[in-house]
C-alpha cells in the first residue's frame, strides 16, 4: 500500500525536484512517515495494525455518510456551474478546518527534530514531505466527501463532466494545503522563538475566522431566491473565488464552451494551484527549517522566565466550588497550570472559539433585527447551547502533547484509583477555559433579556459541564497531554464535533420545550441534571476510569 | 543497627510476549544496605526495578516488600517508597517546584512541608536559584537532579534508582555517592541498577550480577573477588556475562570502514 501511494508521486518528480527537494530523500521521508501511522502502536497491546486500519475504516465511513447529506442538498441544484460551486465551497472549508485544528500540529511537529535535524537533507524537502503527508490523508478525506456528490454529478451533467470534477477535486486539495501553507509560513516570517509559538497559537484563531467568513461570503453570493433555481452570478469579483475557478473549469471543458469567461476560470483553476506550490517552495520555506527549530528549543535562548507561585482569586474560587477531595486538589492544582502553558493545547482548543463566533455569532447579529427578536424570543437558548463546543472539545485536547513518558510518575505514586486524578484534569480544564467565556456571555444574554434568564443559563451551564465530563470519562484515559497527534486519526474529529452539535439541539430542545410548558416547569432539569452530574462524578467515574483501562492505554 | 529482611523476591518471571525477560530471580535485601544491581544491556535490570516499585503488575513469582505481599498492598508500599526513574521525562512546563509540589501533594504531604523540603533538597544540588525556572529550560543533568529530589520528598525507607547517575557531572556524582552513602547510615535501603562499574564497586555493600534474565553473582565485591581473583569489576563483569574477547570485536569494528 506504502508503496504504491509513493509510486504516485513518481510522475512529479521533475516538479518536486525544481522545488528544491531532493526526491530520493523526499520518497523516504514520506515512506518513514507513513509506516509510522501504520505501526503506532499503544503501550503493549496486541492489535495496533488492525485497529489503525480500522479506524481509517470507520473514519472514511463516516465522512462519505456526511458528504452524502450534501450531495442530497445538491440534487437540487439544476446549474453546473452553481453545482460545482456549492461542492468545492463545502470542499474547501471541510478541509481548511480540518487543517487548522489537526494538521498544523503535523506540519509543524517538532518532536522528529533530533533525528532529521543533523542529517545533511536538501532544503526544502522536509517541508515538502511533510505537506505530501498531509496532501494524501486530505485527498482521502476530500474524496470521501465527495463520492456521492461525484456520482449525481455524472447522472446529471453526463460521465465526463463528473470525471472532470474528479481532476478538480485534487486541485483543490493542493490549493486548500497550499493556501493554508502560505498563511502560516507568513506568520513564521514574522517572528522567532517564543513570541513566534505564541504568535501561531492566536493566529489559529484568526485563521479559522477567516476560512468561516470565507466560506459565509461564498455561498452568500449564490443568488438563492428561486430555491428550484440557483444561480451564481458571474461578476468581476467571481473571478477572485477560489472555487468558481474549479467550477468554471468543469464547465467549460465538459460542454466545451471556450468563451472568455470560461477561459479564465480553466487558466486560474490550472495556474494558481500550481503557482502557489512554486511560491511557496521557493520563497516561503527556506526559513522553515531554522523556525522550526526555534519552535521546540526557543525556551532555551529566550532569557529564562521566572515562574511566580503567585494564586489567583479566581483559581480559589473555582477551586472552592469544584474540588473536594485531596487527590483531585493536586491534579486540578497541576493542571490549571498545565493548560495555561503546553502549547498544542492551547492549539486545539483555540480555534473552536473562532469557529463559535463566526458560526453562531456573526450570522446572528449580522441583521440587526435578530438582536430584536432575541429580545422577546427564546433564540438565546440557541447561543447558550452552542457554547457547549468549547466544553467538548475539551477533552480531546487534553490527550496531545509531548509529555509522552511522564506516565510512570502517576504510577509509582500511591494512588488507590487514578479516577481522582482525572477527574481533577476535566475540572481544571472546564473551569479554566470554559467558565471564564460563558460568564461574559451571561452578562451579555442576561442584558438583553434580564435575570429573569438566569434559570436558563444555569440549566444550559450543566448539560454543558455534564457532556463535558461524560466524554473525558468515556474517551481513553491517557495521562494528560501523554498522546501524539497522528495523521491517521485527524480526518475525524470534525465530523465529530458535528455529532455534538445535534446532542446539543437534542438537549436544546427539551429545554425549550419545558420552557413553554408550563410556568417554572424548566426548573425542573436543575434537579435533574445535577442528580445525573452528581452520579457521574461520585459513582460512574470510579467505575469507568480504573487502572486496568489506565494501564491499557500508557505506557511506563 | 539490627538488619531485616525488608525485599523477598521469590522466583521472580516477566515475560513480554513470548520473550523471557525474568527467568526466576530469587533475592533477599536486608535494610541499610547499598545494592548494586548490575547487568549488560537487556538484562532485566530495568524491568526489575518497575517492578519492584509497582510500575509493573504483570509478573509471576512472589514479592514481599516490608513483610508484605506486593500484588495485594501496593499503596502501602508505594507509600513508603521512592523511584527515580532513568532518564525520565518529566512535565517540560512545569517549573521545578510546580513539579516537586504536585508529587509532594500527590504523596499527601502539605504544601508548605513540601515546599520547604523541595528546597532544602535542590539546595543541596546547587539549584536553588533554578527552583522556580520551567523544566524545559534545563539540562539533562538538572533533570536527573530534579528527578533524584522529587523521589526523595516523602522520605522513603526503600529507595530504587534507575542509572541515576547518568547525566551528572563530576561533582554531583561524588555528591550523590555521599548522599547515598548516607542514606543507608540512616537505616534506608537503595536498591540501584547502573552501568558504572567502579562507582559500584566502591560503594555498593552488596552487588547483584544479573544476565539474560538470571542471577550469576551476588555478594559484596571481597567476597566475589574471593572467588574469582578479578582486579576489579569491571574485569569481572566482562567474564562473567561471556565476553571477553572486547580487543577483537573492537579491530572488527574498526575493519568494517575500511572495507
Amino acid at each position: 500500500m506504502i508503496r504504491f501511494i509513493l509510486l504516485l508521486f513518481k510522475p512529479f518528480r521533475r516538479f518536486i525536484e525544481k522545488m528544491g527537494a531532493d526526491y530520493n530523500q523526499f520518497t523516504r521521508i514520506l515512506e518513514l512517515k507513513l509506516t509510522l501511522d501504520n505501526r503506532r502502536v499503544k503501550g503493549l497491546t496486541k492489535k495496533p495494525q488492525n485497529d489503525q486500519q480500522n479506524m481509517l475504516v470507520k473514519q472514511s465511513l463516516t465522512q462519505i455518510f456526511f458528504g452524502s447529506f450534501f450531495g442530497i442538498f445538491l440534487i437540487l441544484v439544476k446549474l453546473p456551474f452553481t453545482f460545482f460551486y456549492f461542492s468545492h465551497t463545502f470542499l474547501m472549508v471541510m478541509m481548511a478546518m480540518t487543517i487548522i485544528s489537526e494538521f498544523t500540529t503535523v506540519l509543524f511537529d517538532t518532536t522528529e527534530n533530533v533525528i532529521i535535524q543533523p542529517l545533511p537533507i536538501k532544503g526544502n524537502t522536509i517541508n515538502l514531505a511533510r505537506n505530501a503527508h498531509v496532501f494524501i490523508y486530505l485527498t482521502l478525506m476530500a474524496f470521501n466527501l465527495s463520492v456521492v456528490s461525484i456520482v449525481i454529478a455524472m447522472v446529471k451533467f453526463g460521465f465526463v463532466a463528473g470525471l472532470i470534477f474528479v481532476f478538480t477535486i485534487f486541485l483543490n486539495v493542493l490549493f486548500t494545503l497550499f493556501l493554508a501553507n502560505i498563511l502560516y509560513l507568513g506568520i513564521l516570517q514574522l517572528a522567532s522563538g517564543e513570541q513566534l509559538k505564541n504568535l501561531l497559537m492566536y493566529f489559529q484563531i484568526v485563521v479559522a475566522i477567516l476560512f468561516m467568513a470565507g466560506y459565509q461570503f461564498g455561498m452568500g453570493m449564490v443568488d438563492k431566491s428561486n430555491i428550484m433555481n440557483m444561480v451564481l452570478p458571474v461578476n468581476w469579483y467571481t473571478f477572485l473565488v477560489p472555487p468558481a475557478f474549479f467550477s468554471g473549469f468543469i464547465e467549460g471543458l465538459s460542454s466545451t464552451n471556450f468563451d472568455p469567461n470560461h477561459l479564465i476560470f480553466i487558466a486560474e483553476a490550472l495556474f494558481v494551484p500550481f503557482a502557489a506550490i512554486y511560491l511557496t517552495g521557493k520563497y516561503l520555506t527556506p526559513l522553515f527549517n531554522q523556525k522550526l527549530m526555534d519552535l521546540e528549543q526557543g525556551d532555551r535562548n529566550a532569557k529564562v522566565k521566572i515562574e511566580t507561585s503567585h494564586i489567583s482569586l479566581w483559581y480559589r474560587l473555582m477551586a472552592m466550588i469544584f474540588v473536594h477531595d485531596k487527590d483531585e486538589k493536586a491534579s486540578f492544582h497541576l493542571m490549571w497550570k498545565m493548560t495555561g502553558r503546553e502549547r498544542l493545547f492551547k492549539q486545539t482548543i483555540l480555534p473552536s472559539f473562532g469557529y463559535i463566533i463566526i458560526m453562531i455569532l456573526v450570522p446572528f447579529f449580522s441583521k440587526p433585527d435578530r438582536i430584536n427578536k432575541m429580545a422577546e424570543s427564546d433564540q438565546y437558548l440557541f447561543i447558550l447551547y452552542a457554547f457547549m463546543f468549547i466544553g467538548v472539545t475539551l477533552p480531546a485536547a487534553l490527550l496531545i502533547g509531548g509529555n509522552k513518558h511522564t506516565a510512570w510518575i502517576f504510577k509509582s505514586l500511591p494512588m488507590q484509583s487514578p479516577a481522582g486524578f482525572f477527574k481533577g484534569t476535566i475540572k481544571a480544564a472546564f473551569a479554566k477555559f470554559f467558565i471564564p467565556f460563558y460568564c461574559l456571555l451571561a452578562i451579555g444574554v442576561c442584558s438583553f433579556r434580564g435575570i429573569k434568564v438566569l434559570p436558563d443559563i444555569f440549566i444550559a451551564f450543566l448539560v454543558i459541564y455534564l457532556s463535558s465530563l461524560l466524554i473525558y470519562y468515556f474517551q481513553n484515559p491517557v495521562f494528560p497531554f501523554a498522546s501524539e497527534k497522528s495523521a491517521t486519526q485527524a480526518g475525524g474529529t470534525i465530523f465529530k464535533i458535528f455529532g455534538i452539535f445535534a446532542l446539543a439541539a437534542a438537549f436544546g430542545f427539551l429545554h425549550k420545550f419545558l420552557l413553554h410548558w408550563h410556568d417554572y416547569s424548566n426548573l425542573l432539569l436543575i434537579p435533574f441534571y445535577g442528580g445525573i452530574i452528581w452520579y457521574i462524578n461520585r459513582i460512574l467515574v470510579y467505575k469507568q476510569i480504573t487502572w486496568r483501562r489506565v494501564d491499557r492505554v500508557n505506557t511506563y | 543497627m539490627d538488619h531485616q529482611t525488608i525485599v523477598r523476591i521469590h522466583n521472580l518471571q516477566k515475560k513480554y510476549g513470548k520473550k523471557e525477560v525474568l527467568k526466576g530471580i530469587n533475592l533477599e535485601i536486608s535494610s541499610g544496605q547499598i545494592i548494586g544491581y548490575i547487568g549488560p544491556n537487556g538484562a532485566g535490570k530495568s524491568t526489575t526495578v518497575k517492578i519492584l516499585c509497582g510500575l509493573i503488575t504483570d509478573f509471576g513469582g512472589e514479592i514481599e516488600i516490608f513483610g508484605q505481599e506486593l500484588r495485594n498492598h501496593i499503596l502501602e508500599i508505594k507509600k513508603q517508597v521512592g523511584y527515580i526513574p532513568e532518564n525520565a521525562v518529566l512535565y517540560e512546563s512545569l517549573t521545578a517546584m510546580e513539579f516537586m509540589e504536585f508529587i509532594g501533594e500527590m504523596r499527601g504531604l502539605d504544601r508548605e512541608q513540601t515546599r520547604s523540603k523541595a528546597e532544602a533538597l535542590m539546595a543541596i544540588f546547587e539549584m536553588k536559584s533554578n527552583i522556580n525556572q520551567r523544566i524545559s529550560t534545563f539540562s539533562k543533568g538538572m533533570r536527573q537532579k530534579v528527578l533524584i529530589c522529587s523521589g526523595l520528598l516523602h522520605n522513603p525507607d526503600l529507595i530504587f534508582m534507575d542509572e541515576p547517575l547518568s547525566g551528572l557531572d563530576a561533582n554531583s556524582v561524588i555528591m550523590v555517592k555521599e548522599m547515598l552513602i548516607h542514606l543507608a547510615r540512616e537505616g534506608k535501603t537503595i536498591f540501584y541498577s547502573s552501568h558504572l562499574m567502579d562507582v559500584v564497586e566502591k560503594i555498593s555493600d552488596r552487588i547483584i550480577l544479573i544476565d539474560q534474565g538470571m542471577v550469576i553473582a551476588d555478594g559484596s565485591f571481597a567476597e566475589l573477588n574471593k572467588l574469582s581473583n578479578d582486579a576489579n569489576l569491571e574485569k569481572m563483569f566482562t567474564r562473567l556475562t561471556g565476553n571477553t574477547n572486547h580487543e577483537e570485536k573492537a579491530e572488527a569494528f574498526i575493519n568494517a570502514f575500511e572495507k
